[in-house]
C-alpha cells in the first residue's frame, strides 16, 4: 500500500471482542490517514473505540479485519517477537497512569527501551540525558517516580517514549490524572514533538482543551468515525 | 543500568518479602540437608579394608536370642575365616543413668586387632586388655564424654544378666566408624554373671573377599536345622538389617524430605507468583515497549532462581558450615559421630533449590506469556 506521505494508513479495519456469546463491536469498518508530523486527536465518549484504534496502530492490538499500514508495514502481518521489535523502534507510549518502574530512578525509567537496542553505555546516557533534557527533566535524573510530581512523572514517561527515537508517539488519555497546569505543560512538550522534532503524535482524550492543541481532531461514536 | 540490575532491583523491590522469602527457603534447605545428612550416617556403609572382611553372625530368629558357645569351634575349621570373637551385649548401666549412655560387649580379647583392624589403641592397652580380666577398653568419645581415663575403676550393674561387674579401663580406643562403645573380656562375663556357654553374636575376619560369599554360605549351612540357626551376613547387611529395626527409616526421612520439598515448591511459587501479580500491568508496559515473551520469561526466572538460590547459600552453605566445623558428635551425645556434609549432599541441596527456582517460575512466566499489553493495561495497581 503507497503512503502517499502518510504515516498510517488504515483501510476497512474493524474490531469486534467476544465477550461472552456476545460480539461487541469496538470499530467498525474504520478508513483513515495520518500524515507525518502531524498532532491527531481522537476524541469521543468512552466506548467510542479511541483507544482501541489507538492500541491498534501502536501494534498492541490486532484488528479483526482490515488493514494497518504504519510507515508502510501492515502491523497486523506481524508475529509477536516482530512486532516487540518494530514497537521498540518505532513507537512511543504515553499512558495516563504514567506507568514508570518505581524502583527505578528517572534516568533509569527512560533507559528501560535502550536496554534492548545495541547501544553502549554512554550512548544510552547521551540519549537518556537528550530526552530528559526535551521534557524540562534534566535536574530530576537521579529522582525516583515517588519523589516527582504527577506532571513530572507524565514527562519522564514522555521521555522514555522518546528516547529510542520512533517516528510515532502515542498517548492516551496523557492528562487524565493531571491538575490543569501539569496537563498544560505536557501537552506543550507534546506539541513541541510534533511541531519541531517532526514526530507524529496520536493522543486520545476526552477533553476538547486538550484536543485544541493537536493539529486535527477525530471523533469517534460507536466504534465508527463521526466526522 | 543494566539487566541484571533490573532484575535484582525488581527482585529486591519488596525487602520484607524478598527476605522472607530467602529465609523460608534457606531453611527448608538447611532441613532437608541436615535430613540427607543424618540419612547417610545412619546408612553408612562401613569403608575400611577391614569393615569389608567383616562377617557378623547372629541368631536366625533375632538378633536378641542367644548363640551356643559350642558354635565356634565349628566356625573356625570353615576355610577362609582368619579370626573370630564371639559378641555379647551386656546392658551395664552406668552411675544410675537412666537414658542410653554407651555399650558394652563381651569379647575375646585377643582378637580385637585380628578382627576389628582399625582399632587405634596404645600397645600398652592391647597387652592389659588381654592380660588383666577386670580389663576393660572404651572409645574415645565415651571416655571423654564421662572423663574416664586409664587406670579408672568403673561399676556397671547390668539390665541383662543378673550381676554387676566392676572393671578397669586399660585403653583408650579411636579409628573406628562409631567409637563410644566399651569390651571386655567374655570370660569375665561368663564368670561373673554365672551364664556360661551362651554368647550374642560373632564377630569374624574372612581371609580375603573373594572368599566372603563362600564363608558366609558354609556358616549358614553349618547351622541349618540346628536348634540354633543363624544368619551370617557382611558388616554393611548386618547394619542395615540393625537400623531396619527401628523401623524403615529410609522410608520416614525420606518422606519427610518429600514434604520439606513440596512445601518450600508452594511457599517459592506462591511468592512468586504474588510479585509478578502486583506487577502486571509493569511487565505489560514492558512488553508494549519492545521486550519480548522470552525476555519477560528470562526476567521472572532470573528473580526467582536467585531468590531460590540465596535461600541454597543460607541454608545449604549454612548446614556445611555448622556441621563441618561445629562438634556434632558432642552435640549428639556421639550419636552422629561424624554427619558429613558431604560435596553430594551439597549438590543435592543446591539442585533442589535450583528446580524450585525454575518449577516456581513457570506458572508466572506462562500467565505473562498469555497476557495481551491490552489486558495488562487495564489491570489495576
Amino acid at each position: 500500500m503507497k503512503s502517499n506521505g502518510n504515516i498510517v494508513t488504515i483501510r476497512n479495519l474493524s474490531k469486534i471482542y467476544q465477550q461472552g456469546e456476545i460480539n461487541v463491536t469496538a470499530l467498525d469498518n474504520i478508513s483513515l490517514d495520518i500524515a507525518a508530523g502531524e498532532f491527531l486527536t481522537l476524541m469521543g465518549p468512552s466506548g467510542s473505540g479511541k483507544s482501541t484504534l489507538l492500541h491498534i496502530i501502536a501494534g498492541i492490538d490486532r484488528p479483526t479485519s482490515g488493514e494497518c499500514h504504519v510507515q508502510g508495514i501492515d502491523v497486523a502481518q506481524l508475529n509477536e517477537s516482530q512486532l516487540a521489535d518494530w514497537r521498540n523502534q518505532n513507537v512511543g507510549f504515553v499512558f495516563q497512569t504514567f506507568n514508570l518502574i518505581p524502583v527505578l530512578t528517572a534516568y533509569e525509567n527512560v533507559e528501560l527501551p535502550l536496554l534492548l537496542t545495541r547501544l553502549n553505555r554512554s550512548e544510552r546516557r547521551k540519549q537518556v540525558e537528550t530526552a530528559l533534557d526535551l521534557v524540562g527533566l534534566a535536574d530530576r535524573m537521579k529522582h525516583l517516580p515517588k519523589q516527582l510530581s504527577g506532571g513530572q512523572e507524565q514527562r519522564v514517561a514522555i521521555a522514555r517514549a522518546l528516547v529510542t527515537d520512533p517516528a510515532l508517539v502515542v498517548a492516551d488519555e496523557p492528562t487524565g490524572n493531571l491538575d490543569s497546569h501539569s496537563a498544560q505543560e505536557v501537552l506543550k512538550v507534546l506539541q513541541l514533538l510534533a511541531r519541531d522534532a517532526g514526530k507524529t503524535v496520536i493522543m486520545v482524550t476526552h477533553d476538547p482543551k486538550a484536543a485544541a492543541f493537536g493539529s486535527r481532531s477525530i471523533h469517534l461514536e460507536k466504534g465508527e468515525l463521526s466526522n | 543500568m543494566t539487566i541484571p540490575t533490573f532484575i535484582l532491583k525488581n527482585a529486591l523491590r519488596n525487602k520484607r518479602r524478598a527476605t522472607l522469602s530467602i529465609l523460608s527457603v534457606a531453611v527448608s534447605l538447611f532441613l532437608l540437608v541436615t535430613l540427607l545428612v543424618a540419612l547417610r550416617e545412619i546408612t553408612l556403609p562401613a569403608e575400611d579394608v577391614g569393615a569389608a572382611l567383616r562377617v557378623a553372625v547372629r541368631n536366625k530368629i533375632s538378633i536378641a536370642n542367644l548363640l551356643p558357645a559350642r558354635q565356634l569351634a565349628a566356625i573356625e575349621r570353615i576355610p577362609g575365616i582368619a579370626a573370630v570373637t564371639p559378641f555379647t551385649w551386656y546392658g551395664g548401666k552406668y552411675k544410675n543413668e537412666e537414658g542410653m549412655t554407651f555399650a558394652q560387649f563381651a569379647m575375646d580379647p585377643k582378637k580385637l586387632r585380628p578382627v576389628f583392624g582399625e582399632t587405634k589403641m596404645s600397645e600398652a592397652g592391647y597387652e592389659a586388655f588381654e592380660k588383666e580380666k577386670d580389663a576393660a577398653v572404651i572409645g574415645r568419645i565415651s571416655a571423654e564424654k564421662y572423663k574416664l581415663k586409664v587406670g579408672d575403676k568403673i561399676t556397671l550393674e547390668s539390665t541383662v544378666y543378673p550381676c554387676t561387674m566392676e572393671f578397669k579401663i586399660v585403653g583408650i580406643y579411636s579409628g573406628t566408624p562409631d567409637d563410644r562403645n566399651m569390651l571386655f573380656r567374655h570370660d569375665y562375663l561368663d564368670e561373673s554373671s554365672g551364664v556360661e556357654g551362651m554368647v550374642g553374636m560373632w564377630w569374624l575376619r574372612v581371609s580375603s573377599a573373594e572368599e566372603m560369599p563362600g564363608v558366609i554360605d558354609a556358616i549358614n549351612k553349618k547351622f541349618a536345622n540346628t536348634s540354633a540357626e543363624v544368619r551370617a551376613e557382611t558388616e554393611r547387611a548386618f547394619q542395615l538389617g540393625f537400623i531396619s529395626m527401628w523401623g524403615n527409616i529410609k522410608l520416614l526421612v525420606t518422606l519427610v524430605c518429600s514434604a520439606v520439598v513440596f512445601t518450600l515448591l508452594l511457599v517459592t511459587a506462591s511468592t512468586m507468583s504474588m510479585a509478578i501479580r502486583e506487577r502486571f500491568r509493569e511487565l505489560a508496559i514492558l512488553k508494549a515497549i519492545g521486550f519480548r515473551r522470552r525476555e519477560l520469561f528470562a526476567f521472572i526466572l532470573a528473580e526467582s532462581f536467585g531468590l531460590a538460590m540465596a535461600g541454597a547459600l543460607i541454608g545449604v552453605g549454612g548446614a556445611y558450615v555448622l556441621f563441618t566445623y561445629g562438634d556434632v558428635a558432642k552435640l549428639t551425645n556421639g550419636l552422629f559421630p561424624s554427619f558429613e556434609v558431604t560435596s553430594k549432599i551439597v549438590g543435592i541441596g543446591t539442585l533442589v533449590a535450583a528446580m524450585l527456582g525454575i518449577i516456581a517460575s513457570i506458572m508466572p512466566s506462562l500467565a505473562v506469556a498469555k497476557m495481551s499489553v491490552t489486558d495488562g493495561l487495564k489491570t489495576l495497581d
